[in-house]
């Protein structure tokens, strides 16, 4: 089973839906059913990437700290702002604007862990979580504050193609974004696997106190955790604001729920695994609306989410976690 | 209800409707805690979801009070006993899962049961359900708040509460115990839901009107945070969580009129300073007769080695 | 444009002319003895409905500082706004507060109708009338005869339009895709109804949550129906998004819409994709109409950008509970019957008038985006 399995669910999920589809007359518009669900299957490629983006970020700081960070859809956000001015009020070219929004956020999230989660290490995880909560609420409204409400407009500075392959639609944007999400799972796998602070993060991860004693800085791991978190959401902030030309301070609300999803669906702490759980996440989605209806969406994708976890209750990716004794 | 209805009048001849109002929502509010704190508190079971049982009770009062005959009490009745039939459904299920996965699990059923609400037409989907009665009033929730404080208090303090706290504490231990783990959890969850169920038919009774957008995550998020504000399985501590999000708030807006606009700037700074100087909630450690318990735990533990009043352990863990 | 985008500035003069204002408040009820009487207002100011809420609160606060800057009232109007985050809850408090201790004498708002369906309760319940600038859902109208709404209700928005997309542009393949809200779903039903009973047939029908921003799954399943007209019931936050990946996915059929789509931001988020779009609206910012011209310069120079449709039904509201209490004083009672005795009043959204049943009569426009401005089709 293992590893297989998802890959599995995966396949039959496509089977089924290429069933539905060639009995569904509804959806032989245009182009037949065949080009249609190849279509939607792009259309989930792109939104499970949005969500993968943002479930890397989550997913790390978990491994590491076991904390919901309930503020990471918020440093999105921020980080997606400082995308946005980066490139249009300092006219910086999109590599230079998307590598600083990364290290802006990266010090928001040291920031945030040195102020609301730092003090509260030693306290219960939920007392963490409330604490990240209001970090949120703070966070969101903060944004609210400097930037007022309204949604902003954010093209990309660089030229976006949009061409067809086989009939199917697609931009260069759209693989931008995959690109991206790949490149950071690839990097991440790197730094947690290769690195020595990535065998810190480990350490840390596995017993904070241990770790410690074998001369590690337990508080520097932890704080270089959230930076590395900050500047993926960061990086997933510019992104999907680019996507979507839109950003606004309320736009961390709903990803960030998602990517949070995401991370336990593809088994939370798991680097591929996010990535897993965000196209998973994605395609459930676009396969609802595609095969069912728009108006139950996120009551498809939360109900499969249900029984994935009922029949893999630590994700799809995973492992089972030990019975404490 | 006569007698209520007399209190009621007295008490509004004294309390300034806007304060009253807020009193209600309160009082509605500590129902809510008071029952997740059940789950979250005492059983440590992290739950995401607990304002679709809330949905549940406020709706299925409110179709009846608009669609049928049926009076005040039936509906409440009605709503606990519609909260606790979907307690059971989606407790036995889930309640296998631990931790963040359970979490993850009872969010998603939150998101359900809204998202049902906004394409059902019995609820009056997006348009939402108007034309309840009001039928809620100060002294009934007073009187709903008493009623679920010494049931859930006697439940804590009988076999179940005991083992509820056994679950918390150690799961693989109590289980070795001979607590059957999952029954004890599911009687938990669905005590719980009957008494949001409740809290949703008050909530219908006062508001009126109901729309699916007022049962959404945040407002279990924040049912959650007024449970670790008071202080995890504290009884008095989800009165107190209750009263200080509902008021926190409102206070901002009266007491701080030039910031009123950006007041939930402060909200939310507030919670985080709040945490920071009372990680175990504002009363004191996890437990009911909170100095009793730890005194009795240095006493027991004395010999071992320090051990923090929850440590890691606790919640979701 | 760049300086327009740097927000901080405008919050820091934003907190600067609110300071400013509590002062010079402060001085003027010093020195002039006038008699003082409250407006209230409450809409979502944070949360995912801020950008609707703020809006409503800039024009009903344009409003009432021209007022006491003219010297024509023998009173001074002075401005409550509460925030009720677009929940229900906090619209019940917020709305309390203002009847009980501001001792308001009438209300511009709420925003959402969610809102004021709980809310509004209250205010008929203590007889302080109302204007909702915003809130379409058809059962706003029954709340009482203190309710007053100063907005094209859904039902006649969608009928006009599928009138003119099927007997005008001739538009024979529709296709919808709402917003799962009140305000989409009154619009959906009464556009594909109308288009249906003209011969015109409705090809797809998809919706959408508020707050989403990737419509493609959606966007792909119309395009598989080949329609010849989108119609998007929706906010124009959304409604911008969505022309621009029906776009991008090469579905360039004629996009409709509603009153949700009156604001500059379509077209600054939109851009080409909104091009050629139509909807109708009580409310036209590129007018040659002196009142509104005038109304859109006062905005833009306040707030830094032009008005949308909310904040000119509020500013609308607002003055047209200014002139009436101008008129008959503070007394609620008073107030509510000059509100329904108003014939024509001249608002920047035409003239208006109120119903029976407090829904306003004013002119509806169509417009249409052409050169990233609005122009009036019909």
């Amino acid at each position: 089973m293992g590893r297989a399995a998802p890959l599995s669910f995966v396949c039959a999920v496509a089977h089924l839906a290429g069933a539905y589809f060639s009995s569904r007359n509804r959806l032989r518009g245009q182009g037949g059913g065949g080009r249609l669900i190849w279509q939607q299957l792009i259309n989930g490629l792109v939104t499970g990437s949005t969500y993968a983006l943002i479930a890397l970020g989550y997913t790390m700081v978990y491994g590491v700290l076991q904390l919901i960070n309930f503020a990471h859809g918020e440093i999105y956000m921020a980080g997606a702002f400082a995308g946005l001015l980066l490139v249009t009020a300092a006219e910086l070219p999109f590599l230079a604007a998307l590598v600083l929004a990364m290290v802006i956020a990266a010090c928001v999230g040291v920031v945030v862990e040195f102020v609301a989660y730092r003090p509260l290490r030693r306290s219960s995880r939920l007392a963490v979580l409330i604490s990240a909560i209001g970090m949120s609420i703070f966070l969101q409204n903060l944004g609210l504050w400097i930037f007022g409400p309204s949604t902003r407009s954010f093209l990309p500075p660089f030229p976006v193609v949009s061409f067809e392959i086989g009939g199917l639609r697609t931009n260069t944007l759209h693989l931008l974004t995959l690109a991206v999400a790949l490149a950071m799972m690839v990097g991440l796998q790197f730094l947690v696997a290769r690195t020595k602070m990535g065998k810190a993060m480990r350490a840390v991860a596995q017993d904070r106190e241990a770790a410690a004693l074998m001369g590690i800085s337990v508080n520097r791991t932890i704080a270089f955790t959230f930076a590395i978190g900050s500047a993926l959401a960061a990086a997933a902030g510019v992104m999907v604001g680019m996507l979507f030309n839109a950003v606004t301070p309320t736009m961390g609300i709903m990803p960030g729920l998602k990517g949070f999803v995401a991370a336990v669906l593809g088994g939370i702490g798991h680097i591929p695994g996010a990535m897993l759980g965000g196209l998973v996440l994605g395609m459930i989605e676009v396969l609802g609306v595609a095969l069912l209806s728009s108006q139950w969406r996120d009551a498809i994708a939360f109900a499969i989410l249900i029984l994935v976890l009922l029949y893999r209750p630590s994700g799809l990716l995973g492992k089972p976690a030990p019975e404490k004794v | 209800m006569g007698m209520l209805d007399a209190a009621d009048a007295a008490i509004r001849s004294l309390i300034n409707p806007y304060y009253y109002g807020i009193l209600v929502t309160i009082g509605i509010n500590i129902v809510l805690a008071l029952s997740l704190n059940l789950v979250t508190g005492f059983t440590g079971q992290l739950h995401l979801g607990h304002a679709a049982f809330m949905a549940i009770g406020a709706y299925t009062a409110g179709v009846l009070a608009t669609r049928t005959e049926a009076g005040f009490w039936v509906a409440v009745a009605s709503a606990a006993a519609a909260a606790t039939l979907f307690g059971i459904i989606v407790g036995l299920p889930t309640l296998r899962l631990r931790g963040d996965y359970l979490a993850i699990a009872t969010l998603g059923f939150g998101e359900i049961v809204r998202i049902a609400l906004l394409n059902l037409d019995i609820t009056g989907g997006p348009f939402g359900l108007r034309g309840i009665p009001r039928e809620t009033n100060l002294p009934l929730v007073i009187l709903v708040v008493a009623v679920t404080y010494l049931v859930l208090a006697s439940l804590v303090h009988s076999r179940i509460g005991r083992a509820l706290i056994a679950i918390r504490e150690d799961e693989v231990a109590a289980a070795a115990m001979g607590i059957e783990t999952t029954r004890m959890k599911v009687t938990a969850f669905t005590v719980a839901a009957a008494f949001a169920g409740i809290a949703g038919a008050l909530f219908a009774f006062w508001f009126r009107y109901l729309n699916p957008s007022s049962f959404g995550f945040a407002v279990s998020i924040e049912m959650l945070a007024m449970v670790v504000l008071g202080g995890l399985g504290n009884l008095l501590g989800a009165v107190l969580g209750a009263a200080i999000m509902t008021m926190l708030p409102e206070a901002l807006r009266t007491a701080a009129p030039a910031v009123a606009e950006h007041r939930m700037v402060l909200y939310g700074a507030l919670l985080v300073v709040v945490m920071i100087l009372r990680p175990n909630g504002l009363l004191g450690t996890s437990s009911e007769h909170g100095w009793l318990e730890v005194w009795l735990r240095r006493y027991r533990a004395a010999g071992r080695p320090a051990n923090g009043p929850r440590g890691e352990r606790h919640g979701a863990a | 444009m760049s300086v327009h985008r740097l927000g901080n500035w405008r919050a820091k003069s934003f907190v600067a002319a609110a300071v400013g204002l509590f002062v010079l408040a402060f001085g003027m009820a010093a020195l002039a003895q006038v008699p003082e009487v409250v407006i209230g207002t409450l809409g979502p100011l944070s949360g995912d409905y801020a950008t609707y809420g703020t809006s409503v609160a800039n024009g009903v606060e344009l409003a009432i500082n021209e007022a006491n800057a003219s010297g024509m009232y023998n009173v001074r109007f002075v401005l409550r706004k509460e925030d009720t985050r677009g929940d229900q809850v906090q619209a019940l408090n917020a709305i309390n507060k203002l009847i009980e201790l501001d001792q308001v004498a009438a209300i511009v708002g709420p925003v959402l109708s969610g809102e004021t369906l709980t809310a509004g309760l209250i205010a008929q319940d203590s007889g302080v009338p109302f204007i909702t600038p915003s809130a379409t859902n058809p059962d706003v109208a029954k709340i009482g005869e203190y309710e007053f709404r100063n907005v094209i209700t859904d039902d006649v928005q969608a009928a006009q339009m599928a009138e003119y997309a099927v007997t005008v542009l001739g538009l024979k393949r529709l296709a919808i895709l709402y917003s799962n809200n009140d305000y989409g779903v009154g619009l959906r039903r009464s556009f594909e109804q109308t288009a249906r009973a003209l011969g015109a047939e409705v090809v797809a029908v998809e919706s959408y949550l508020d707050g989403d921003s990737n419509f493609s799954a959606q966007v792909t399943n119309i395009a598989a129906q080949n329609p010849d007209g989108l119609y998007i019931a929706g906010y124009y936050t959304e409604a911008a998004k969505i022309a621009q990946q029906a776009a991008l996915q090469g579905l360039n059929v004629r996009i409709m819409g509603a009153d949700g789509f009156d604001s500059p931001q379509l077209i600054a988020l939109g851009g080409p994709a909104v091009e050629g779009a139509l909807f109708t609206s009580g409310f036209y910012a590129d007018t040659e109409d002196e009142l509104a011209k005038e109304f859109v310069q006062k905005y833009q120079a306040a707030y830094g950008s032009k008005p949308d449709m909310f904040a000119a039904n509020a500013y609308d509201s607002a003055r047209i509970l200014i002139q009436v209490i101008s008129e008959v004083g503070a007394d609620r009672q008073a107030i509510r019957d000059g509100i329904a005795a108003i014939r024509d009043f001249p608002g920047v959204t035409g003239l208006t008038s109120f119903a029976e049943n407090g829904d306003a009569v004013k002119p509806l426009y169509i417009l249409r985006v052409e050169n990233g401005r609005f122009a009036q089709e019909r």
